[in-house]
């Protein structure tokens, strides 16, 4: 069997609004390998979120369009499947798990039902005892004791209502969970309960995950491998060593950890990245963050830059290929 | 807003400048003042071009005439000209559904910004009272009032607004609280603003679209009202004419005789269509989002 | 700097709430000094924001003292409060609900002097030279004058939201997580802003966050909350190399780094969670989710001077 779980090539996403075209995914390639923890870096606009909906053929209907681009799930093009098989799909085989614990629950059914309907749904043929048995089961697992499932979201607190979600996702053992900013919404002490909660079932059930989140502390301590996003493409991907660890780095990459205030450095000031982010609305020619890279030098305006890798660790730039910048 | 010869740039605008400049360029706002200006006009200076015995003078010989030179609207049951009926029946009908919006309005905007803004007993206090009104039918609460007040068109406007105030306390009430709690008012209140100014400069320009777009939309029911009363024999009687009156003094004619409804109805429908761009056009106004 | 700008003592604000009185802050005592800042910090409903609100009477405080240059400005009355006022100032935390989304950039900042002015009698002109000299000092592009809120992205939003405080020329200000719901590199641009001003202008803050890292780059002193007690207070440096309250330590611990050596710290997982201290039994209220808890944490903690300068209402395995 092939070692490949998910295989993202080359897509483009855009959005279609009244007066413009956003392109929210340019180019946009990654690999995901079983049971591996990759997460996605970036800031607001990034692309981040599209990149999920997309995996899982959600955009909004109408705005958001795949263009080009293949999205391969276990060696199958998904972009070519009718949504009957992408049914099938979401919750069993990919599960998602949103930002906001507070909205992605349904107020008015006990918890319980909501993640018993999971199994309703994918697992049909299991008897009334069986599934009950699994909902116990999930709920010990991610520490809510079950006797709490005849209980409504409300009389969760937010970190609770996030086990709840997480249970849903997790209950039909899918092979990759999508989590988009799951710990965002949380305090820090609530965040590292949740944190070590995924890494354990994670364990558990062998899933690959994708953490997407604007925390670079955060993907240090769950991920192994990172996958840095601006301007709709991954800009660079490593291992969580070899993007923290070295000096190696794209200058995008360098600029957000020069931001982040240190917590064993004394330095009076923070080194913020120049300007902001570039218009969503203009396909760039060069390199999308040249307007706000300090190395920036003519051919990055005018030529696409390629990926240069050594070993697995890919930079997006002109600077580490051999012609050179 | 002063009228200047020399145009100042854009941004020399105050707020409220700009708000009318931006109604301004509402092409259908523009259309819709147009149209309740013709309409205003011309059953106000109904006098100039035909006598009020018009009106009332019947002429059972002619009944039931289509639109001819003579008669432009034709005439009804008891041979009256539809065109006078209908012009003079315009000014009450206007005036009056105007007037009782805007009592209504100034109430409950008042009624329902106190309940909000204050919040607490006083909240719950007002809200009980204007619940109380609500449980009632607009049509039977209208009917005790006039009955305690006397019969006359004075009289049916008070009634129809009191029966009116609930809705606009409600909706005012709603926006107030959620503007309330919204962190540019704690700021307003952290460089010492007071409340009535927080009210005039943050709540009523952002609340206000969805309440003139609630009075706008109301005015046709409004006007409808006024004529079911008429029918009552409340407030205005035939043979006073006001357009919902004429409709349904003449419904049983209506089947054959398609005009006699026609004629009020569309008046109805165009007024309240120019009143609904108006506070579609008032709404967008206040909006700085919107493209004008 | 002798006397402190800003001082609270046993500062209590209680909130009446359906299921029985919330302690949200809890005999608090700080004080500030000119130019220097002090972070607060802890998870949210630790009654953080209630405190900067209650200082600065957008909240009236339930009992306690909070003094301003040695006067206790909650006896103030509305005209004399009305002096005050401008020279405490707030940031809010949501650069989207914090501007009126009626009102330009320019009116936005300008508002402030139409309501209380800076006691120069500017005209209308004079206001707006003002205005535009504040929007230059908060990086503002003067284009951006006639624009709305909705036309501005979050970092630019967050600095109408300071030259409107600043227009003032405020001597302390409250911020209340002005970074949090910013991106890391905007935030670093707004923080570097903040101190720029501290140092041009001699500012001191109160800077409310959740944020540890943040609020040990920005601050001198950093005051520790939990369910509305304060349960320590130190130095910045002081309170990252040798914090000693269990919950201090926990939090420190808890916070997900870039720093690859941390990786494989011996992680300290708090159980359980914050609830609301409605109508709080005696005691130390984190004792439920500490876990060096013992029948003694009955007893109500008090703030003791550990080291000089370093103050903890618990030092147990520190």
């Amino acid at each position: 069997m092939n070692d490949d779980l998910l295989q993202i090539e080359k897509l483009n996403v855009e959005y279609i609004t009244d007066d413009a075209i956003v392109y929210a995914l340019n180019d946009f390639s990654l690999n995901v390998k079983r049971g591996e923890k990759i997460g996605l870096v970036g800031e607001t606009g990034a692309g981040k979120t599209t990149l999920a909906l997309s995996i899982l053929r959600l955009l909004p209907k109408k705005i958001g369009k795949i263009t080009s681009g293949s999205i391969k799930y276990e060696s199958e093009e998904l972009l070519d499947k009718p949504e009957s098989y992408m049914l099938g799909l979401r919750g069993r085989r990919i599960s998602m798990i949103f930002q906001d614990p507070m909205t992605s629950l349904n107020p008015v059914k006990t918890v319980g039902d909501q993640v018993l309907e999971v199994l309703n749904l994918h697992f049909p043929d299991l008897s009334k005892e069986e599934k009950n048995a699994k909902v116990d089961e999930i709920f010990r697992l991610v520490g809510i004791p079950a006797e709490r499932k005849f209980e409504y979201p409300h009389q969760f607190s937010g970190g609770m209502k996030q086990r709840i979600v997480i249970a849903m996702a997790l209950i039909a053992e899918p092979e990759l969970l999508l989590a988009d900013e799951p710990t965002t919404a949380l305090d820090v002490t609530i965040q590292a309960q949740i944190l070590e909660l995924m890494k354990e079932l994670k364990e558990k059930y062998n899933s690959a995950v994708i953490l997407i989140t604007h925390d670079l502390g955060v993907v240090a301590e769950f991920c192994d491998s990172v996958a840095v996003v601006y301007g709709g493409r991954v800009v660079e991907i490593g291992k969580v060593e070899e993007i923290f660890g070295n000096s190696h780095n794209h200058p995008y990459t360098k600029g957000l950890i020069n931001c982040i205030p240190d917590l064993t450095s004394t330095a009076p000031r923070l080194h913020p990245i120049a300007g902001r982010m570039g218009d969503p609305r203009i396909k760039v020619q060069g390199c999308c963050f040249a307007d706000r890279c300090p190395n920036a030098t003519e051919k990055c305006k005018t030529t696409p830059p390629p990926m240069v890798y050594e070993g697995e660790h890919g930079i997006l730039c002109h600077l580490y290929s051999k012609e050179g910048a | 807003m002063p009228k200047k010869k020399n145009k100042k740039p854009l941004s020399e605008y105050s707020s409220w400048e700009l708000i009318g400049y931006r109604f301004k360029k509402n092409k259908l706002a523009m259309l819709g003042v147009f149209m309740l200006a013709v309409i205003i006009l011309v059953t106000l200076l109904a006098p100039l071009f035909i006598p009020y015995e018009k009106v009332i003078e019947q002429n059972v010989r002619q009944k039931l005439q289509g639109p001819s030179l003579e008669h432009v609207f034709g005439t009804d049951e008891l041979g009256r000209d539809m065109l006078a009926r209908v012009l003079y029946g315009g000014r009450i009908s206007l005036l009056c559904g105007i007037a009782i919006i805007a009592i209504a309005f100034i109430f409950g905007a008042i009624i329902g910004g106190i309940a909000g803004f204050i919040g607490g007993k006083v909240d719950t206090v007002l809200m009980r009272i204007v619940d109380a009104l609500m449980a009632v039918p607009p049509a039977l609460l209208a009917m005790a009032i006039i009955t305690a007040l006397g019969n006359g068109v004075f009289n049916l406007v008070i009634a129809l607004a009191i029966a009116q105030i609930p809705r606009f306390a409600r909706t005012v009430r709603s926006s107030v609280l959620t503007l309330r709690n919204m962190e540019y008012v704690e700021a307003a209140k952290c460089y010492g603003s007071s409340s009535m100014r927080i009210i005039v400069k943050h709540i009523l320009p952002n609340g206000i679209g969805p309440i003139v777009v609630a009075a706008t939309l109301t005015l046709g029911a409004v006007i409808l009202s006024i004529s079911s009363m008429g029918y009552l024999g409340l407030g205005v009687a035939s043979p006073t004419p006001e357009w919902g009156t004429i409709i349904s003094e003449n419904k049983i004619n209506i089947r054959y005789y398609p005009y006699l409804g026609l004629i009020p109805g569309l008046c109805i429908m165009f007024s309240v269509m120019a009143v609904n761009f108006i506070g579609d056009g008032l709404r967008d106004a206040f909006d700085p989002k919107s493209k004008n | 700097m002798n006397a402190p700008l800003i001082e609270a003592v046993n500062v209590k604000k209680y909130f009446k709430t359906p299921r029985g009185l919330l302690h949200a802050v809890e005999d608090v005592n700080f004080k500030i000094f000119e130019g220097k800042t002090l972070g607060v910090v802890g998870e949210s409903g630790c009654g953080k924001s209630t405190l900067g609100r209650t200082i600065l009477r957008l909240h009236e405080a339930t009992a306690g003292q909070v003094l301003y240059n040695g006067e206790n400005i909650l006896e103030y009355k509305k005209k004399e409060m009305h002096k005050v006022q401008r020279n405490m100032q707030m940031v809010f935390q949501d650069p989207y609900s914090s501007l009126d989304p009626r009102m330009s950039v320019r009116a936005l900042i300008m508002e402030p002097l139409d309501v209380v002015g800076t006691g120069e009698n500017l005209s209308k002109s004079g206001k707006r030279e003002k205005a535009d000299r504040i929007m230059e000092l908060c990086g503002l592009p003067a284009n951006h004058a006639n624009l709305y809120p909705h036309e501005l992205d979050g970092g630019l939003r967050q600095r109408v939201g300071l030259a409107r405080a600043m227009i003032l020329e405020p001597k302390f200000l409250v911020c209340d997580e002005p970074v949090s719901a910013l991106d890391v590199s905007i935030q670093a641009q707004i923080l570097n802003l903040l101190m720029d001003l501290q140092d041009s202008k001699g500012l001191s803050y109160m800077f409310i966050t959740h944020d540890l890292a943040v609020v040990k780059h920005i601050s001198d002193e950093i005051m520790v909350m939990y369910m509305g007690q304060v349960i320590e207070l130190a130095s910045s440096e002081e309170l990252f190399k040798r914090p000693l309250h269990p919950y201090t330590r926990a939090l420190l611990n808890a916070i997900p780094t870039i720093d690859l050596s941390r990786r494989n710290r011996e992680k300290v997982t708090l159980k359980g969670e914050v609830t609301s201290p409605i109508n709080p039994e005696p005691g130390c209220r984190f004792a439920k989710r500490c876990p060096y808890a013992t029948e003694k944490c009955k007893e109500n903690p008090v703030l003791k001077e550990v080291e000089p300068g370093h103050f903890a209402s618990c030092t147990m395995g520190a």
